[in-house]
């Protein structure tokens, strides 16, 4: 199937709207802040959300199905001053005129927001949060070139959640308020615990009455269109607007349209709401088919028409922006992804596979948009079926990224050990990247902050001194060259790593508490479990599950620099501690000879090499076990993950010389997957390495990342093979992979920096080699066929 | 014979290779070769011993190699690092001091055991794809009893075996290996005895007669035609390789087409590369490859 013209139209003019910003929201909360001073803070947040949905700008597209829009134009993004206040400030003028994200802002616009921004002044997290901190956590916290990297949800709401999509597609808001209503009605109000548990539904109440307003906004303005409309088929698409506009988010939806609509009304809610990222429609595929299946049954809905929905809603989703935080000094950026996760496929509660007709429809929707939005995901397990993986593999094929592959067969297991029922295990979703969450009831925290082991393994070398800094941020785990065994080393090491963790939970518990008092979520919470059964804002512990989920960076940098140091330190004697030392304070200046022998002559994780490997799964098992000692505010635990989003470069730039023969400020490895051009045997080498990290104890996910070059999916034969990768993959019980079909520029990168991308094996002609060691002239004309074959 | 323990000379073992036999497989790969194709693209496969290989943009001049080697073998030049071959003893001493890993040996000594440790690492990629082994070379059958070790040691363990070879030894080896070998990747360069021996170094007898032989004997064949433009892609030489093939009784046939990527490593090893011949166009391959589906044989371009 074909995209519509309608639909690409409508991709088309998405497109061509610059990145701007729009005042709106920031004004609006700002003036219903002012008003609401002195109330509980969740119910001046409901109705805040209220003043904003009342007033913003509203616009029905040209050609548009689904309707709803978060600010005044396609790629605008609002303004969340009760997160971003400073750092928004901080930035004004260099928004419009960065290298990088940039966002048009006019004169007037930036003066509306200085006079808006005053007014937060002291009252958000980021201002807040760290005069809370103990001084010594104060300490490690402010550091220029720091271990922990915990501030996305000190500069952001937190978001990161699956909510419970199908409760409002199968009750409506009126559902809820019907519910919040006998609650109320059935609590004494002079129990003390009962004041917030009021204070909250009331807030509750205010939001379902927003929303529905909302609604009836678009159905107000769909028919005005409607009236002036000439052509007489988009008269009759307004008026169905208009009719569903008026009925869902309010009522339970009855038809696929309708859900879709009141889908789109939550998700874009969720996004005016707060500023989080990682919102993530979840299982997608599941609770939307009964709608799907019985209009279909009914003859109410042709699978042309689905399909033309779906891709409206893809576009949709792309449609949400975020403006990017990027402080004008950072040398590095990762970029900003909304990571919508969407997930298609796997075991339902009874452990049945539930793959269906729609879940193949969201796959060539996201063919048909090819946008980044949502981040689209897939669950595999023994029984997937066949066909649907062949449709995935031909996704994968066109070079996008995505879908990214989960396994249910460890996932589900490690859910568990984490306390959650099978049930739940079974129902779970992928939020933001690759956080595995049970759908409808969980607050996960789960990129609450960044971890850098590869950080420690310096501290631990240099008895806690930076090499960046020359100070002394870390403990004193004693002089490294005087250290005459392994263990020592290791040892140091794990004392370094316990310490920061110890430091990266005092300031992310401070954050939780801060968010609770600060930015409670009304909104969301109304339709996550079990928010309204407890009275409970989500911020505040209301989800049935609470986790807080910190990110290991840099593993396989410290299991090579660890192997390294085994083998050729301690075992052959190649090189004294002393002489490592040295090369390391030194970042190997003049001592590119020590650097290659620690590249070069030791064995490296992603090879199958019992060394390395092991090293790799000890240093990852003992991150997550010591994380996972901690509780968080909200009454739950935290949750290890090895996974870096974007952060392994930022990361890797605060790190000095490390002996696997890393350079100071290079980039760190990508969350388990080996480092850069050192895993040379292949898939299969990376897979069984990668299998040796115990993953059940990284619940909060790993991401694994795999290159391919298109040649070696040019056949259909080809891509049977890869499904047979895919089911080893699951066999082995690994948690996610993502493939990543090397383009012609990834080529050109390996061509000025071999070193890095030794990995990079071409097949040409069934001609196997390493793209690094092809002299120029077959690598241009290997460049030349890659262009050709994506 | 303890077939565990018999040695072999390895050049390369590499894994997730999709394009030689059925599934997921690890080729392993042997040195030595009785012929000498002009277009081989494995040049290091083509000595029965080991040889030390120079990779100059690895090269970071540090000179160590020069001051160490016992023989006085390697040379700076504005090329690049040369090894003089003829005082070479492949000691392996310059390629262990060369840390940047400019200097390679080609061929290490390895028993049937430790190569099967390898091949079966893999194993749950086999098993879900239907892959396994397949020993290539070099030519295996030069390695008689090496190939028939590890062939038959992966069968027991019930692996999935393929062999690719030029069929240029004596029959009774290859008979040998039979029941251990689930497919042969057999290589046809030429029907015509002459223009055979003139460019691969030898005649054609004995591969055609043991291509016969192997397939009356009902032995798994899919025969393997390396497209050479001006060697062996006249129509007449085409259309006599693919009637060979069906008279014999074989169903499936792979065309290779000729590439130059092995050219950069006869520099690597001090040799020349004399074809200046250029890969055949993709619309001649799909003409070919039309031509013998024509005739009723199963083709691909490229393996499977
Ligand atoms: S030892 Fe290696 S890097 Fe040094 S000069 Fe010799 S070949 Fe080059
Ligand atoms: S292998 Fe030995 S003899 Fe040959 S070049 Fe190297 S050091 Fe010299």
């Amino acid at each position: 199937m074909e995209p519509t013209l309608r639909v690409k139209s409508l991709r088309k003019r998405l497109r061509s709207f610059p990145q701007a910003i729009c005042v709106e929201r920031a004004v609006l909360i700002t003036e219903s802040y002012r008003e609401t001073e002195g109330e509980p803070m969740v119910i001046r947040r409901a109705k805040a959300l209220s003043r904003i949905l009342e007033k913003m700008s509203i616009y029905i597209g040209d050609g548009e199905l689904i309707v709803g829009n978060q600010a005044s134009a396609p790629n605008k993004a609002p303004v969340f001053p009760e997160t971003g206040a400073r750092w928004v400030a901080e930035q004004l003028d260099s928004f419009a005129t960065r290298t990088v994200n940039r966002f048009l802002v006019t004169e007037e616009e930036k003066k509306v927001l200085r006079d808006i921004l005053t007014y937060w002044k002291e009252k958000t997290v980021l201002e807040v949060a760290p005069k809370l901190l103990p001084d010594e956590t104060r300490e490690i916290f402010e550091l220029t070139y720091p271990v922990i990297s915990p501030t996305l949800f000190l500069r952001n709401c937190v978001g990161h959640l699956v909510p419970n999509y199908a409760a409002i597609l199968k009750r409506g808001f009126g559902g809820i308020r019907t519910e919040v209503q006998e609650k109320m009605e059935s609590l004494d109000p002079s129990m003390p615990e009962n004041i917030s548990k009021l204070q909250f539904y009331r807030a509750v109440l205010i939001i379902c009455d927003a929303v529905s307003h909302f609604a009836q906004r678009y159905a107000d303005l769909a028919e005005q269109l409607a009236s002036t409309e000439d052509d007489e088929s988009r008269k009759k698409e307004l008026k169905d607007i208009a009719e569903i506009c008026r009925w869902v988010p309010e009522n339970p939806a009855r038809t696929f349209r309708e859900a879709l609509q009141a889908f789109w009304f939550l998700q874009l809610i969720i996004h005016i709401e707060t500023d989080g990222l990682a919102e993530s429609p979840g299982r997608f595929d599941q609770y939307l088919y009964p709608y799907f299946s019985k209009d279909l049954a009914e003859g109410k809905l042709t699978l042309e028409e689905a399909q033309e929905l779906l891709d409206c809603v893809w576009i949709k989703m792309n449609e949400v922006i975020k403006l990017s935080d990027i402080p004008p000094a950072a040398k590095y950026f990762g970029g900003v992804t909304m990571s919508e996760n969407l997930i298609l496929g796997g075991i339902n509660e009874d452990g049945e596979d539930v793959t269906n007709e729609l879940s193949y429809l969201c796959l060539e929707a996201d063919r048909h948009i090819m946008l980044p939005q949502p981040a689209l995901s897939i669950r595999l397990h023994s029984r997937t079926p066949e066909r649907f993986l062949l449709k995935v593999v031909e996704l994968i094929k066109t070079g996008g990224g995505k879908p990214a592959i989960f396994n249910d067969e460890i996932i589900i297991p490690s859910l568990m050990s984490d306390g959650i029922p099978l049930k739940d295990a079974r129902n779970y979703a992928i939020v933001g990247c690759v956080e595995p969450t049970p759908s409808d009831n969980t607050n996960g925290w789960t990129n609450a902050a960044m971890f850098n082991l590869g950080k420690c393994l310096e501290l631990a070398l240099h008895n806690g001194v930076c090499q960046l800094s020359g100070k002394r941020i870390g403990l004193e785990t004693g002089d490294a060259k005087t250290f005459t065994s392994f263990d020592q080393v290791m040892s140091a090491f794990k004392k370094q790593v316990s310490y920061f963790i110890k430091h990266m939970v005092t300031m992310l518990n401070t954050w939780d508490k801060v968010h609770a008092e600060l930015i409670p979520t009304p909104f969301v919470s109304s339709f996550m479990d079990d928010c309204i059964a407890k009275g409970q804002d989500l911020a505040e512990g209301g989800a049935r599950f609470n986790f807080t989920g910190p990110q290991g960076i840099g593993l396989a940098d410290v299991a090579d620099s660890l192997t390294a140091i085994k083998t050729l330190v301690f075992e052959k004697k190649l090189l004294s501690m002393d002489q490592l030392i040295d090369a390391l304070s030194n970042d190997f200046e003049g001592q590119e000879d020590v650097r290659l022998l620690l590249r070069n002559k030791a064995p490296k994780y992603g090879n199958a090499e019992t060394t390395p490997d092991l090293l790799a799964r000890e240093v990852g098992l003992f991150y997550c076990r010591e994380v996972a000692q901690y509780n968080n505010p909200r009454g739950g635990k935290y949750r290890p993950g090895l996974y870096p989003v974007a952060s392994n470069v930022p990361l890797g730039g605060v790190v000095g010389a490390l002996p696997n023969g890393r350079k100071k400020g290079i980039p760190l490895a990508d969350g388990i997957s080996p480092v850069h051009g050192c895993d040379v045997k292949g898939p299969t080498a990376v897979l069984r390495s990668v299998s040796r990290v115990e993953h059940a104890a990284a619940t909060n996910g790993t991401l694994l990342n795999i290159k391919f070059h298109p040649s070696a999916l040019k056949s259909e034969n080809d891509m049977k093979k890869l499904i047979s990768l895919l089911r080893s993959f699951c066999s082995l019980k690994l948690m996610h992979i993502q493939f990543n079909v090397v383009s012609a520029d990834t080529l050109r990168m390996a061509q000025l920096d071999p070193e890095n991308n030794r990995d990079l094996m071409v097949r040409v002609a069934g001609y196997s080699a390493m793209f690094v060691d092809l002299d120029k002239k077959l690598q241009d004309d290997i460049i030349e066929r890659t262009e050709h074959m994506l | 014979m303890d077939i565990e323990r018999t040695t072999g000379l390895i050049f390369n073992i590499q894994r997730y290779s999709i394009h030689d036999g059925p599934g997921i497989r690890t080729l392993v790969f042997l040195k030595g070769c009785p012929l000498r194709c002009e277009w081989c693209a494995n040049p290091e496969s083509q000595l029965g011993h080991p040889e030390i290989i120079v990779v100059p943009n690895r090269c970071i001049g540090c000179g160590k190699c020069i001051a160490i080697c016992p023989e006085k073998a390697i040379t700076s030049t504005p090329i690049g690092n040369v090894i003089n071959r003829s005082r070479c003893t492949v000691c392996g001493i310059c390629v262990e001091h060369c840390f940047a890993e400019a200097l390679q040996i080609m061929g290490t000594t390895k028993t049937a055991y430790d190569v099967l440790q390898d091949i079966e690492g893999d194993d749950i990629f086999y098993q879900h794809s239907g892959g396994g082994v397949t020993i290539s070379g070099g030519e295996p059958f030069t390695q008689a009893k090496f190939t028939f070790s590890l062939l038959k040691l992966c069968k027991e363990r019930g692996l999935n075996t393929a062999v690719e070879t030029s069929g240029f030894t004596s029959y009774e080896i290859i008979e040998a290996c039979l029941p251990y070998t689930d497919l042969f990747l057999y290589d046809i360069k030429h029907l015509d005895c002459d223009i055979h021996k003139q460019h691969t170094g030898v005649e054609n007898s004995l591969i055609i007669d043991n291509a016969r032989r192997l397939a009356a004997k009902g032995a798994n064949l899919t025969v393997r035609l390396p497209v050479i433009p001006g060697f062996n892609d006249s129509e007449e030489n085409l259309v006599n390789t693919v009637e060979f093939v069906k008279e014999i009784g074989v169903t499936e046939m792979h065309l290779l087409p000729y590439h130059r990527f092995g050219e950069q490593k006869y520099r690597q090893l001090g040799r020349e590369y004399k074809l200046t011949i250029m890969p055949p166009e993709q619309e001649r391959m799909e003409s070919i490859l039309k031509m013998v589906e024509r005739r009723g044989v199963n083709v691909k371009v490229g393996g499977n």
